[in-house]
């Protein structure tokens, strides 16, 4: 299997973010450790900079509960609403 | 405007500090020789070029208006070349050249109701947390609480009374501690003493029932169905009230008029002066949460350091002085009463118990 | 709407310590939110319970941090504090200002916020404290057009801070106030954008009296002191005794290593000296550090949540930590230890948590750290020994 591009990184970090909608919160070290047991040879810098391109785009967000993690841009508001 | 945004600046950091550093500052950085403090509020330094670095430090609420901003730089323009500088304990320090000026700048402190002092053996600014102005799981308000030690204790840090060294108040309105009061020589900090109420018709759309379970440091919480809703149980005895769980799901509320209040400790500091650094240890357990005056508090506080500042020997911190002393007698001396909440029952609790006969007896 | 009464709070305007009630009321005539926030105030005061909501989704566009959402929940009554989030601004090294800069920080504020700020927060951030969430981008864009950034909050390095160091005092032991900007720098990806398990935080302390407490509310605690000997100024000494002090008891008396005599002339045995700094604080004119200056780093120390408190403990004796080779080589340190924390660190487990859980000898192998008698008050006194087949690592 090719190396993917940080480009084709960020879509599949993107893919899980929107499949675990709902159901678990991703950190992105949980995003990182599932790229990195997928291929191998990215390391760590490299998948920085797919969340970094996620997020500079606005297709993902940082929120906060208790621990920072990474989302879809959803209806902005307190947690308890 | 039709312009093009401006492109988006990030990562730029803070501005570099030598941009605010006063001319004298910049020529002695790192060739400061020695200091002086020349009376309460007002201190020296004398760097190897024979400059003269006056400091005059004054309190604050630490929340302060933007209005208090600007009258503190307008001071700093009138007297100090535009220069100031913040403590990390948020008292505001004003640096002259000019001693002829001192007593100019304190009377315009004073007029704007800033008082001087904080210095050496005295009470600083107590560091503390933002309680009811704006958090969700503080267990008491920050300021007024502050505020009303403060004003008793204002002898204190004007120099007007003297102390054996200098002692270092703080307070943290839940046991989150954003104010890391645990290493303080009296700490104050606001405590739950009920287990959360739990919604379980809201919690599974709030939150994750693992993170929620793995949130606990007790185990206390377990994933449940309870009325037909994906949910968690609390086993209440395993609780101690640390509201962990509350801060990752906001289905786990804690916050309690009637049972929410204030605890004080003791002894801690994080000088390596003479003795180690070390924590505060518990004084007292709860004290009513009674604003907006705390008279409960404010009269413990005060009476721990009237006690202390009357036995205590010269550069003894309060955890030395108990050290010395020993725990039996300090709660004598202080009146405090002494309960069995006071005995450690959490983990590695027997550190703290006392593994020996070396027992003090009243000789009176 | 007619102006709430507020009778509890404003007992606080009363007494000799400044007020932050008496500074809400400098703004309340001009500011609806901050009207608001003391009629939440005084509701809150009365009913003995806060008002405000967790946290959420809020922030500027890419960065994870510096930002903390804030809602009340009595939002009906109090429309100007729906939304009142906080921001966290990355302060100079030092805590040092310009009058300038000062007004340029509150004519923002006043613009887009509450006008109430807190200088400073707790891990050293100027705090601007209550603002919209459509406020939030147009603040950003003017702080940085400005020359500063917002600090750190969530799973994120926290914004290091530092004591006054090199600037106004004598006993620093290195440039603290350098290497808090030099970090900072440095790691602006880490401060901006949560990585980490939990928060992490630096502070440099110039020396032992640790006066930005780095040793109880820092993971990473840098605290200066130095090797060889003390710098005496015998002539000094003798005017301190002239002048009253009573050396024999303050100063000898007191050195927890009972390392000073004094027989009109002041001795130090520098090789027992554990660095308390009490001798010095009494003495400042006759007494310097020594010239051969660096620092200790400790590791660790953090508030109760979720495991109990910790101080940091030493992972490195002495460092000299001046010219940009020794300031990679900590950098690195710094990097190996987060790698080994992201690679094993639970959810909210600071990582002096970690350590606690996994070993610290583990930690020290995984981070290539050898083991030294500086680390430990005392040996084991358990013998339950996790030994290893001979040869083997860990």
């Amino acid at each position: 299997m090719a190396a993917p591009t940080v480009e084709q990184i960020a879509e599949e970090m993107y893919q899980m973010v929107a499949e675990s909608m709902g159901k678990k919160n991703l950190k992105a070290n949980d995003l990182t450790k599932a790229i990195q047991a997928k291929y191998p040879e990215v390391d760590r810098d490299m998948c920085k900079a797919a969340i970094r391109i996620l997020m500079d785009s606005g297709r993902c967000v940082y929120a906060y509960f208790g621990g920072s993690y990474i989302q879809l841009p959803h209806k902005e508001g307190a947690a308890n609403e | 405007m039709a312009e093009a945004p401006a492109k988006r600046i990030t990562d730029i950091g803070p501005p570099h500090f030598e941009k605010f550093l006063p001319p004298i500052v910049k020529k002695n950085y790192g060739k400061w020789k020695y200091h002086e403090i020349l009376k309460p509020g007002v201190m020296v330094h004398t760097a190897e070029s024979g400059d003269k670095l006056y400091t005059v430090r004054a309190a604050s609420p630490r929340l302060i208006a933007v209005d208090t901003i600007r009258m503190f730089a307008d001071l700093a323009d009138k007297y100090c070349g535009g220069h100031l500088r913040f403590t990390s304990r948020n008292n505001v320090e004003f640096l002259l050249t000019d001693p002829s000026k001192i007593d100019a700048l304190v009377a315009d402190l004073a007029k704007e109701g800033f008082p001087i002092g904080g210095l050496g053996a005295q009470i600083s600014n107590i560091v503390h947390t933002q309680g009811w102005v704006h958090c969700h799981s503080a267990a008491t308000d920050a300021s007024g609480v502050v505020k009303s030690v403060m004003d008793a204790l204002m002898p204190y840090f004007k120099g007007e009374k003297r102390l054996p060294a200098k002692t270092r108040v703080a307070l943290a309105c839940c046991l989150n501690m954003c104010g890391a009061v645990h290493c303080s020589d009296i700490a104050i900090l606001g405590v739950h003493t009920r287990p959360p109420k739990v919604k379980n018709d809201v919690l599974k759309k709030l939150c994750e029932v693992p993170t929620t379970v793995a949130a606990c440091p007790t185990g206390a919480i377990r994933p449940a169905n309870v009325d037909g809703f994906e949910s968690v149980t609390v086993e209440e005895q395993l609780c101690m009230y640390c509201a962990n769980c509350y801060t990752v799901c906001p289905a786990m509320p804690l916050n309690n008029p009637d049972t929410d209040g204030l605890s004080i400790w003791v002894g801690g500091k994080v000088s390596n002066a003479r003795s180690e650094p070390r924590f505060s240890k518990l004084a007292i357990p709860f004290l009513p949460n009674n604003p907006p005056r705390w008279p409960e508090v404010v009269q413990a506080v005060t009476n721990i350091i009237e006690v202390y500042a009357a036995n205590a020997r010269n550069f003894e911190r309060i955890g030395d002085w108990i050290e010395r002393i020993g725990w039996p007698r300090f709660f004598k001396l202080t009146g405090i009463q002494f309960t069995r909440y006071h005995i450690d029952d959490f983990k590695h609790a027997g550190w703290t118990f006392k593994r020996s006969a070396h027992i003090k007896f009243d000789q009176d | 709407m007619a102006k709430r009464e507020t009778p509890m709070i404003d007992e606080l305007r009363k007494g000799p310590y400044p007020s932050f009630v008496n500074e809400m009321y400098k703004l309340q005539g001009r500011k609806p939110m901050v009207q608001d926030l003391l009629g939440q105030l005084e509701d809150s005061y009365e009913q003995r319970i806060g008002h405000w909501k967790h946290g959420g989704i809020v922030g500027v566009m890419g960065y994870g941090g510096g930002v903390i959402g804030r809602y009340s929940d009595l939002s009906d009554k109090y429309p100007n504090v729906a939304h009142f989030h906080t921001m966290r601004i990355n302060q100079p090294a030092g805590w040092f200002y310009t009058s300038q800069a000062l007004r340029t920080l509150a004519d923002i504020w006043e613009r887009h916020g509450s006008g109430l700020t807190n200088m400073h927060g707790s891990t050293g951030d100027i705090v601007f404290l209550g603002t919209t969430t459509a406020e939030l981008e147009p603040t950003f864009a003017e702080l940085t057009a400005a020359g500063f950034d917002l600090g750190g909050s969530g799973s994120c390095m926290r914004t290091p801070s530092a004591c006054v160091g090199p600037a106004r005092c004598e006993w620093a032991c290195y440039d603290t106030l350098k290497l808090c900007y030099n970090l900072t720098q440095e790691f602006q990806d880490e401060l901006h954008r949560p990585m980490f398990p939990y928060k992490f935080k630096f502070k440099c302390a110039g020396c032992p009296n640790d006066c930005v407490a780095s040793i109880a509310r820092a993971d990473m605690s840098i605290i200066g002191t130095w090797k060889d000997a003390i710098q005496i100024d015998q002539a000094e000494v003798e005017k301190y005794a002239k002048a009253g002090l009573d050396i024999e008891g303050a100063v000898v008396a007191k050195c927890p290593s009972q390392c000073i005599s004094y027989n009109g002339k002041l001795t130090i045995d520098d090789g027992e000296c554990v660095h308390c700094m009490h001798c010095l604080n009494v003495m400042p004119k006759a007494l310097r550090p020594g010239r051969e200056r660096g620092a200790t780093l400790l590791l660790g120390s953090k508030a109760p949540i979720m495991e109990g408190a910790l101080l940091s403990s030493v992972i490195v004796p002495f460092i000299n930590i001046d010219d940009p080779e020794e300031y990679e080589q900590f950098k690195e340190l710094v990097r190996r230890i987060w790698e080994f924390w992201d690679e094993n660190g639970k959810n909210r487990e600071r990582v002096g948590e970690l350590i606690q859980r996994i070993g610290m000898p583990t930690f020290l192998d995984a981070v290539g750290l050898d083991p030294e008698p500086e680390m430990i008050s005392a040996p084991r006194d358990n013998p339950y020994i996790f030994f290893q087949p001979e040869g083997e690592e860990a």
